[in-house]
């Protein structure tokens, strides 16, 4: 009578962990980026309606539909269908408010299982740049005051981002700062571009701290040129001292003139990979694994690019380098993602001790037991798996260019350095 | 551990009655003049706000009974371009056209058809030029020439601390005389809200 209370007891709280973790399992067994390779291989052959197809399969997760819509919106707008992009990230804006509140559940989930059981919300980074894109988008449609309104969205992002995270080193995206001041100064508000260009000065000083990445001679040239405009002759002064360029041309030439500004979306961000560790711990004699994300870059063919447009010909520099942003976002966020991993690995192994204690109690059901503790530990390890989600059809490196042209562009050509050849080839631009 | 058999099944039935609640679409029909705030961003009650007031002021202001007085006739106004400074998509077409309404039912006003909407009606009138009959052919070049001009734009001014923040949007309409330039009339309406997003959710 004893032995039998005592085996009903012990199994059921086994059985409802075992049953919990086996019906978890499928939602954990791979990670995020494995699924992706698909999508990657379309979009290197341009069959963007495919991409498409395969990202429409991701649309029922719950808690990746932050990243199902920020993909829609990027691939969509490689189809060059702008309204369509907007209108998926817009949805992908509104979903990344929604998670702004972190789910109780889902965290305490994420204890058991694994930490892509909680909504993925986006990096700092990432949330930028979907006004930029938002931005870009608008732009090409011809809604110069749409785009201006992703800007100022823009600026209170940045203002979030830098009060939550005070240590963050991303307090400023210097890309976006940059194009809000092409916006501005293209709708006439010179002071409130002045401002932007300023800014987008000091976040490109960080930049060249941070990564490496040089001031871009562009914003050099803007911020000489408006500075001289606005009247601001000791600021003036000290940009040309400081980057040791020319007073530019005179300005009644200069009103008349046009800009070409290029974009250069070139290639995809780096993908999280997964590094797990799956060892035998001695003490408990219970299987233990972690696995924590790292980066792996994605490099394009194409290095560079060079604009001949209106009888000059002019090369394209980089602007903004995803590749180390991401680097460095990781690496800040790893201390907690280490910490969680550990904490997970030490409850799993609480759990399997606990549970297998209760089963050496009773030796009619040793083999029912020992079979039940092998299916825990199995998915204890199964379920270990690395956060891997991330933006995948980022584009790393935006180059571009801005060229000052005198009439109207009716021709352009464009020629892209390929990295392995080592030669220009001519390359495509497609019809608006 | 015989406590734990209550405890899973009223948990497992809580469960099941959240997941039933939550298995299908409800629609609940509204009034349009009641007063719902979701997310905190512009919608429409801001909307209706802003033509109620702006309607209220812009016909209770001397510029329209001199007009009438000096002139003789109704003012026509031409609707031009409402910009949108603000940092939010905000649709402006929603209280203009609430104001071109109401000004138009009041009989004290007639509206011109805008830049964007007469575009069709031109093109629909040279088409009635070649293919319409002599009795039934709309004539070019009679088109009524519209007095004023109604402009504006949207402000707005966030201030935000952690999960607070303070949203002040500012609307400004100006009616403009074609005629000399003159700004006859200027409609504002401050709109302030306080929206609190929470930091847990389950």
């Amino acid at each position: 009578m004893t032995g039998a209370a005592a085996s009903t007891d012990g199994m059921s709280p086994r059985v409802l962990l075992a049953g919990l973790a086996v019906s978890l399992v499928m939602s954990g067994c791979a990670t995020y980026s494995d699924s992706f390779g698909v999508i990657q291989r379309n979009l290197a052959a341009r069959q963007y309606d495919a991409a498409l197809q395969n990202i429409e399969k991701q649309s029922g997760s719950k808690t990746d539909r932050v990243l199902y819509l920020l993909n829609k919106g990027m691939v969509l707008r490689m189809k060059r269908d702008f309204a369509g992009s907007n209108h998926a990230l817009e949805a992908a804006k509104a979903e990344m408010e929604r998670l702004y509140a972190a789910s109780v559940s889902e965290h305490a989930l994420s204890f058991l299982v694994n930490d892509a059981t909680v909504s993925y919300g986006g990096e700092d980074y990432e949330q930028v740049l979907v006004h930029l894109y938002m931005a870009l988008n608008y732009l090409e449609l011809g809604q110069p005051g749409e785009a201006r309104v992703e800007t100022l969205q823009v600026d209170a992002k940045l203002r979030e981002i830098g009060e939550k995270v005070s240590g963050s080193k991303f307090t400023g995206d210097a890309f976006s700062r940059y194009i809000t001041g092409l916006i501005y100064e293209d709708d006439g508000e010179r002071s409130d571009a002045m401002i932007s260009y300023r800014e987008a000065y000091e976040a490109y000083r960080k930049y060249r701290a941070d990564y490496g990445l040089a001031i871009p001679d562009m914003l050099k040239h803007d911020l000489l040129r408006l500075a001289r405009r606005e009247g601001l002759k000791d600021e003036a002064t000290q940009y040309r001292r400081e980057f040791g360029i020319a007073i530019p041309p005179d300005e009644s030439a200069s009103s008349k003139q046009g800009e070409l500004v290029f974009v250069l979306n070139n290639g995809l961000a780096p993908i999280k990979r997964e590094r797990a560790v799956t060892a035998f711990d001695p003490a408990s004699g219970i299987l233990v694994r972690i696995a924590l994300p790292y980066y792996e870059s994605r490099p394009n063919n194409v290095a560079g690019a060079r604009i001949s447009a209106a009888g000059r010909q002019t090369t394209t520099e980089l602007m903004e380098d995803i590749d180390a942003i991401a680097r460095q976002s990781l690496d800040s966020h790893m201390p907690a993602i280490v910490a969680r991993s550990i904490a997970r690995a030490a409850a799993k192994t609480a759990a399997i001790k606990a549970a297998t204690r209760r089963n050496n109690n009773n030796n009619d059901a040793a083999m029912s037991g020992l079979l039940g503790e092998f299916a825990m530990q199995a998915t204890a390890v199964a379920t270990e798996r690395a956060d891997t989600r991330s933006w995948l059809t980022l584009p790393p490196t935006s180059i571009w260019h801005a060229c000052p042209c005198r009439r109207a562009i009716t021709r352009l050509k464009l020629n892209c350095w390929a990295r392995t050849a080592k030669l220009w080839r001519p390359a495509n631009i497609p019809e608006s | 551990m015989r406590w734990l058999f209550p405890i899973s099944r009223m948990a497992a039935l809580m469960v099941l009655a959240a997941a039933l609640s939550a298995c299908s679409t409800s629609v609940t029909r509204m009034d349009a003049g009641e007063v719902r705030d979701l997310s905190g961003a512009w919608n429409d009650t801001d909307s209706q706000q802003v033509s109620a007031e702006m309607i209220r002021d812009v016909l209770s202001r001397t510029w329209l009974t001199d007009f009438t007085r000096e002139q003789k006739r109704r003012p026509a106004v031409i609707v031009g371009e409402v910009r949108n400074l603000s940092h939010e998509h905000i649709n402006v077409n929603t209280f203009i056209s609430d104001m071109e309404r109401a000004l138009i039912n009041s009989d004290r006003v007639q509206f011109v058809a805008s830049s964007t909407e007469r575009q069709e009606i031109r093109e629909e009138r040279k088409d009635q030029d070649l293919n319409a009959s002599e009795a039934t052919r709309k004539a070019m070049g009679q088109e009524k020439g519209a007095d004023f001009m109604l402009k504006g734009a949207i402000n707005t001014i966030i201030d935000a601390s952690g999960r607070d923040q303070l949203r002040y949007y500012q609307v400004d309409l100006t009616l403009i005389s074609l005629a000399d330039n003159r700004k006859v009339w200027a409609g504002q309406k401050k709109i302030k809200k306080f929206v609190e997003r929470s930091n847990l959710r389950f």
